[in-house]
């Protein structure tokens, strides 16, 4: 039953207070954020129909790790991508919000419509 | 002057149902000729005749006139009963006249369409669409229609963009707007296109180089697809890595790999090194010292006092005066990694180990010349009572009598020794038989192995219970009996990781030949296989080539099963098929590379997708990345 009510989108809310709107199956490439949103757990986030937020991540970086979560979504079946374009300035914040997340190559991505 | 209106109608009807008839001949039956142009001459023998372009507007005119007063027309008609006949006919004919219109007019809307549709499914359409996305498809198809529709050649045209008057030639470029280009204006906008045509080449030619080689460089490190989002922040801060201040909070893992990056691009410097160096820092790993000097790699010690595990790659300005400033610190080393550290002396090595040795579980020394020999070995025993991990490559000075010293390390777990000068069996079997039934990790590499035999498998399958990674390699004596005696009945658990490249037969004149059956053959193969198959990660055998297909085939047969098994090397191995190779893709489901350097019976693999084949013989290139599903 559940499954029925599920959104297609999350809203994922940075400490300032902006919000973002994201795709669902484009935010499962964040372990993290997958087993926030997960409606099997019991996490508060998954109840307030995928309302996430994050207290350590500013508007700014999320702006990046969203726009992250649209690159990975979209490219996600092609072989020879492009790297997305990372302003030096934010770099060293987004490798600390990309730690949190867990958007590491090491693991491998979710598989598919899950 | 009714009949005449009548007559004309006639004719015009008469004109529209047989357009095929020639206008000259028309002319010619009316016989009414005026005096003659050179271009209505022209254009008679163009089919073209100005006069009947009039006549059919006039009649398209008057047929819709008809048709508004038709209606009345008619009820006048019937009420005079008798009336007029030619009134009546007029009328008819109008109504006729004006179907046959409103039917042309129906017939070219219709071809219009149909051209339009057309034109919707041209490759030309299709290019253009492409190269605009954002405009309509409808306004794309009209535009082309009406390029298609411009004056023929021979004609007059004003030109697009300077407005003058001029005849209109198949070169005739189309101007932006879809009108035609005077020839002045045409060659200016030619040499614009081509400008630009020959930029976007050259930045195209480019990009395909760079990229290409940077793909295949990215199959080979595994990468497919879109990298991490830390991945791709990680190769931004090293390219600004002169920006950086310090790293701040980033968790330690991720130092590291800034730091591993940092040393593939050679960008390790004095001045980058201090991002590394922070006092809180347990472990500094310096992937490329090379371009760090004698003070630099003493200030290391100094920035970070709580320093627990070093990492030199590359260290060549480690030398006595910065061991002498390490031993003078208070610096609780637990393991030290040291790579091309020539310039210590065995002295200091000595001082290092009796003033450092006591917390010291991990020792590590890669290419050292001299100063790390037989007396280095024996001194450890005393001076370091909880050495957990001894790995000593590339290292000239230590032979056979330095082996046996290594017996007496009680506590050591992981061993790992690659020398140069040749050595013998029996050092081997006595530090297997004493320390054996601890170690973890037993690598045993390198050239100086030739001679070893299988008393050394024998001693690793009577003592050893623990042992998690196997190495022994380019042992030439070693005999497929001794494989199978150490795997079958072992009481080790399944390892993860075993490398026995190059045990194989060598006789340059009979290559061929193998009537001992030196090396891991076939039973040894199978026997390695069944024991550790279920937990194996890492497979190498490496030029074993006297592995016989059967064998392979018997192995990964489709019934069996590898689900540990990620990286596997069977270059050399002559025997290896097609089939060999694509059971072993349906038996190793988490496999990601396979290396196949000079398995020369390969022809035509199919990659699984995902999976990286690498070392085809085939021009095609080195590596094959998967596409099959």
């Amino acid at each position: 039953m559940a499954e029925e009510e599920v959104s297609k989108y999350v809203t994922l809310v940075s400490n300032d207070g902006f919000e973002f709107v994201v795709l669902r199956e484009a935010v499962l490439i964040s372990p993290m954020i997958k087993s926030m949103v997960d409606t099997k757990n019991s996490f508060r986030e998954a109840r307030l129909s995928g309302r996430c937020k994050f207290e350590e991540i500013s508007g700014q970086v999320m702006e990046k790790v969203v726009e992250y979560f649209h690159y990975w979504y979209k490219n996600r079946e092609k072989e020879d991508v492009p790297d997305m374009d990372i302003p030096a300035e934010l770099c060293l914040e987004l490798l600390v919000a990309a730690d949190f997340l867990g958007l590491d190559s090491k693991k491998p991505p979710p598989p598919r419509g899950v | 002057m009714e009949i005449s209106k009548s007559y004309r109608f006639h004719l015009t009807f008469h004109e529209l149902t047989s357009s095929q008839r020639s206008n000259r001949q028309q002319r010619a039956g009316r016989a009414i000729r005026g005096p003659h142009s050179a271009l209505t001459d022209f254009l008679a023998s163009q089919n073209i005749s100005a006069n009947r372009i009039r006549e059919d507007a006039e009649a398209r005119r008057n047929a819709a006139n008809a048709s508004n007063v038709q209606t009345a027309d008619a009820g006048a008609s019937s009420t005079a009963g008798n009336g007029d006949a030619t009134q009546v006919a007029e009328a008819e004919e109008a109504v006729q006249v004006a179907t046959a219109a409103d039917k042309a007019a129906e017939k070219k809307r219709k071809s219009q369409a149909a051209a339009i549709d057309k034109i919707k499914k041209s490759k030309a359409f299709k290019k253009r669409k492409r190269q605009d996305e954002d405009s309509d498809s409808d306004g794309i198809a009209e535009a082309i229609l009406a390029e298609r529709a411009a004056p023929l050649p021979g004609q007059m045209e004003n030109c697009e963009i300077c407005d003058k008057r001029f005849t209109v030639t198949p070169y005739s470029r189309a101007g932006p707007n879809g009108g035609l280009l005077c020839n002045k204006c045409g060659k200016e906008l030619a040499q614009d296109d081509k400008d630009e045509q020959a930029q976007k080449k050259k930045k195209k030619v480019a990009a395909r180089g760079t990229a290409r080689r940077q793909v295949a460089s990215n199959r080979l490190d595994g990468v497919i697809g879109c990298k991490s989002l830390m991945t791709m922040c990680i190769s931004t801060l090293v390219n600004n890595i002169d920006l950086a201040d310090d790293l701040g909070d980033v968790p330690a893992q991720i130092v590291d790999r800034v730091a591993r990056q940092v040393a593939k691009r050679r960008i390790l410097t004095p001045m980058s090194l201090n991002l590394f160096l922070q006092s809180g820092y347990e472990d500094v790993t310096v992937y490329d010292a090379a371009k760090l000097g004698a003070d630099d790699l003493t200030r290391i010690f100094q920035m970070v006092p709580k320093l627990k595990n070093l990492k030199l790659k590359n260290a060549i300005q480690f030398k006595d005066e910065v061991m002498d400033y390490l031993i003078t610190r208070q610096t609780p080393l637990d393991s030290l990694y040291l790579h091309g550290a020539n310039l210590v002396s065995e002295e200091a090595w000595k001082r290092f180990l009796v003033a450092k040795g006591k917390h010291l579980k991990a020792l590590r020394v890669y290419f050292t010349d001299k100063h790390v020999g037989d007396n280095f070995t024996a001194t450890l025993k005393d001076t370091c009572p909880a050495l957990k991990c001894l790995k000593i490559a590339h290292n000239q000075q230590v032979t056979d009598v330095g082996i046996e010293h290594i017996s007496e390390l009680n506590e050591l777990e992981h061993l790992s020794i690659q020398l140069i000068t040749p050595t013998s069996t029996e050092p081997y079997v006595k530090v297997i038989n004493s320390i054996g039934r601890n170690l973890r990790t037993l690598s045993l590499t390198g050239e100086s192995l030739a001679d070893l035999d299988d008393r050394v498998l024998d001693a690793i399958h009577e003592n050893c219970t623990l042992l998690r990674k196997l190495r022994i390699t380019h042992s030439e004596v070693m005999t497929d009996a001794g494989f199978v005696r150490l795997f079958k009945n072992w009481a080790n658990k399944p390892l993860t990781f075993i490398d026995f490249e190059k045990c194989r037969h060598v006789d340059s004149s009979k290559p061929r030949e193998n009537a001992h059956l030196n090396g891991l053959c076939s039973d040894g193969f199978r026997a390695l296989m069944s024991h550790s198959g279920k937990s194996l990660k890492q497979l190498n055998v490496h030029a074993c080539r006297h592995i016989s297909r059967e064998a392979f085939e018997d192995v990964f047969s489709l019934e069996k099963e590898y689900p540990e098994l990620e990286n596997m090397e069977i270059s050399f191995c002559e025997e290896v098929t097609d089939f060999v190779v694509g059971c072993i893709f349906r038996t190793c489901p988490k496999l990601k590379n396979l290396n196949v350097f000079g398995c020369m019976k390969l022809k035509e693999v199919r990659v699984p997708k995902g999976r990286i084949l690498v070392g085809m013989p085939n021009a095609m290139g080195m590596e094959i990345e998967g596409t099959e599903d």
